[in-house]
């Protein structure tokens, strides 16, 4: 009976300890031996995976997890939130040890945050916010401010001063990222002393259309005001590739500048027509530091330091555009 | 028991004028309107050119739409078929296919996702709205493995002047989109299967025991769209001098709307080339009236819709008169 009694406390006993190895492993902080046994698990998730540089992120994570052992679920939501998120969602309630959302605005995943914020998953991230925001361990975004500046400073120097010039600003509000760098080129080209073409900022629609809707605004800006353009400020190539069209087909001598370099922007750089400069985002650079941040994490469960980091960007011009890798292009 | 008609009061006569000429009374207001308000400007020749210029494509897409909606149907894909069409075009030039082979395959791809949708609605009776709402995605797809989610540039001159060339200043598109208008306007009007459409669209099971053959009628109708929306994808792609998978995916709603604009042009209050081009118009000088005034791209599209309204509710009202 003491023998029966002390067999059945043993494998208790074995049980318990299996059970708390197992229960350990959802957080970053497990023992090395459960993390060795188990791979990291990870929800990786893109709403932008129909874009060249969505698409670029779904093949270089994928590859990444490939390399680092992770489980890794990948799932791409094709701007379709009401597909997505609870596809993100279900996910979660399968069990995660972190998450990875690429360039998916926090604003449209509220109930993702909610259910990995129940389910003490962390959420890491890049170009998903402008500004520090608690739905992230971590957020690499690029400075916007930075890109501002360096499009300014171009347009400063082809122009000789900002002052009394005639500037349009393109944005399309939607897009956080080009919502708040249209609003601050703005605020730039005011307080330099320019005059913003047509009162504010010109919207465009929807990005599909981007091309053809800047295309049309610029030429009926310049039908009712001949030369009267000296800049078109773009919050992104595929617009400001329409832009520029409109300038050269009107025969202005305005400059335009976009943000994004791609391979078709940087090739009308080295033209030498009306697209004058376009702003490289390091991305291959931000997500190698949101990988180490998340692989920190999954060693012995640090998280990063701050939650919001913007990185420093680099103008695109004449002068380098031929060492540039396009965004479109990126491996 | 005598009758006697009373005379016509003036307050109805305006109504029934408005009813019948409401479209062609909208685009001369607006017209006036425009020029009232920037007369340096907006009838200016380089002006109309521009107009001319930005509506060419979403004629040739609207005329297309057309086609379809005289036989009573509606093709939801036709602006995919487009884009798919210039990124096919594009993606063949850039492997080195020559350009007018290139063209010509494009031109059979829009081609065959008309004949598909022909297909789907005539013999396999599905609705218009499920069968080309399916091609559409479908379509869609299609366009993005054909670009691989970029966009396709560097396309030769040869290709990109058929966009972007002028004959007499005026840019080639729009004598495109006139040569194109003029056939499909002729073929309606004064062909065989025109006819066989205009009777189709108007009753198909008396078409049927009058002789017609309806579905081979509805096949043809969708398979004219599809090739000539193709035409209008590969115009926008030299237009632009590259293609993506959704650019101008905006034509689908539009040409729509042109189409729904003309439908109140004739007494009929049916679909009409004559009509559409009305339509056209009207969304043409809109837009860049409310540019050239500096109006704000949101409330330009409310004032759109608010159009459209109104336009769909004179059609409507004038079937009911009938």
């Amino acid at each position: 009976m003491r023998t029966r009694f002390k067999g059945l406390v043993a494998i208790a006993a074995v049980a318990a300890l299996a059970l708390t190895g197992c229960s350990t492993s959802g957080g970053g902080s497990s023992s090395s031996s459960s993390t060795e046994k188990k791979p990291f698990k990870v929800i990786a998730f893109t709403s932008g995976n129909q874009t060249p540089i969505g698409a670029w992120w779904v093949k270089a994570v994928t590859q990444k997890g490939k390399d680092l052992g992770w489980d890794l679920t990948m799932i791409q939501g094709d701007f379709d939130f009401q597909k997505m998120n609870p596809a993100v969602e279900s996910a979660i309630g399968q069990g995660a040890d972190a998450i990875l959302d690429g360039y998916t605005d926090v604003a449209s995943i509220g109930s993702i945050i909610t259910a990995a914020k129940d389910a003490k998953i962390p959420i890491f991230a890049m170009d998903s916010a402008t500004a520090p925001s608690d739905a992230f361990v971590v957020n690499i975004t690029t400075n916007q401010q930075g890109i501002v500046d360096s499009t300014m400073g171009a347009f400063d120097k082809a122009l000789g001063g900002l002052k009394g010039k005639n500037i349009m600003v393109i944005g399309h509000d939607p897009h956080p990222g080009i919502r708040l760098r249209a609003s601050l080129a703005e605020k730039a080209l005011i307080a330099a002393g320019a005059n913003i073409a047509g009162g504010d900022i010109q919207k465009v629609k929807s990005p599909a259309t981007g091309r053809t809707e800047a295309l049309a605004l610029v030429a009926d800006y310049l039908t009712a005001h001949p030369g009267g353009l000296d800049a078109v400020w773009v919050g992104w190539d595929d617009a400001a590739l329409g832009a520029s069209k409109a300038v050269t087909e009107a025969g202005s001598k305005a400059k335009v500048t976009g943000v994004d370099a791609t391979s078709e922007a940087i090739a009308e750089i080295q033209a030498g027509g009306a697209f004058l400069a376009t702003i490289e985002q390091p991305w291959p650079k931000i997500l190698d530091t949101v990988i180490a941040d998340m692989t920190s994490y999954h060693k012995d469960g640090t998280l990063p330091a701050k939650n919001f980091e913007a990185v420093a960007t680099t103008l695109v011009d004449a002068s380098n555009a031929a060492s540039i890798t396009p965004s479109d292009k990126l491996q | 028991m005598t009758t006697t008609s009373a005379p016509a009061k003036p307050g109805r006569f305006i109504g029934k004028m408005l009813l019948q000429g409401g479209t062609v009374v909208a685009l001369i207001v607006l017209i006036g309107f425009f020029f009232a308000m920037r007369p340096d400007i907006f009838l200016t020749f380089t002006n109309v050119k521009n107009i001319l210029f930005q509506v060419s494509i979403l004629a040739i897409i609207a005329g297309a739409q057309t086609v379809v909606m005289v036989v009573g149907d509606f093709d939801l894909s036709l602006a995919a078929t487009s884009s798919l069409s210039g990124a096919v075009a594009a993606a063949l030039m850039l492997a080195g296919v020559p350009m007018w082979v290139a063209i010509l395959i494009a031109l059979a791809v829009g081609l065959l996702i008309g004949v598909v949708n022909g297909l789907l609605i005539a013999y396999l009776n599905l609705s218009a709205f499920v069968a080309t709402l399916a091609t559409m995605t479908s379509v869609i797809g299609l366009a993005y493995l054909v670009t691989a989610g970029t966009t396709l540039f560097s396309l030769p001159n040869e290709f990109n002047n058929l966009g972007q060339g002028k004959l007499f200043n005026v840019p080639l598109p729009v004598y495109i989109a006139i040569v194109i208008s003029v056939i499909l306007w002729t073929v309606l009007r004064f062909t065989t299967i025109g006819r066989s459409w205009h009777a189709v669209g108007g009753n198909a099971e008396v078409s049927r025991l009058s002789g017609v053959n309806v579905r081979r009628a509805r096949l043809l109708a969708f398979a004219v769209a599809g090739l000539v929306a193709a035409i209008g994808g590969i115009l926008l792609a030299a237009r632009l001098g590259s293609a993506s998978a959704v650019q101008g995916s905006d034509n689908l709603m539009f040409s729509v709307a042109a189409v729904f604009l003309g439908m109140t042009v004739i007494k009929s209050g049916q679909a009409n080339l004559g009509g559409t081009m009305v339509g056209v118009s009207i969304i043409g000088v809109m837009s860049n009236g409310l540019n050239i005034l500096g109006v704000n791209s949101y409330i330009q599209q409310v004032v759109t819709g608010l159009i459209i309204i109104a336009a769909v509710t004179l059609s409507s009202l004038k079937t009911r008169e009938r």
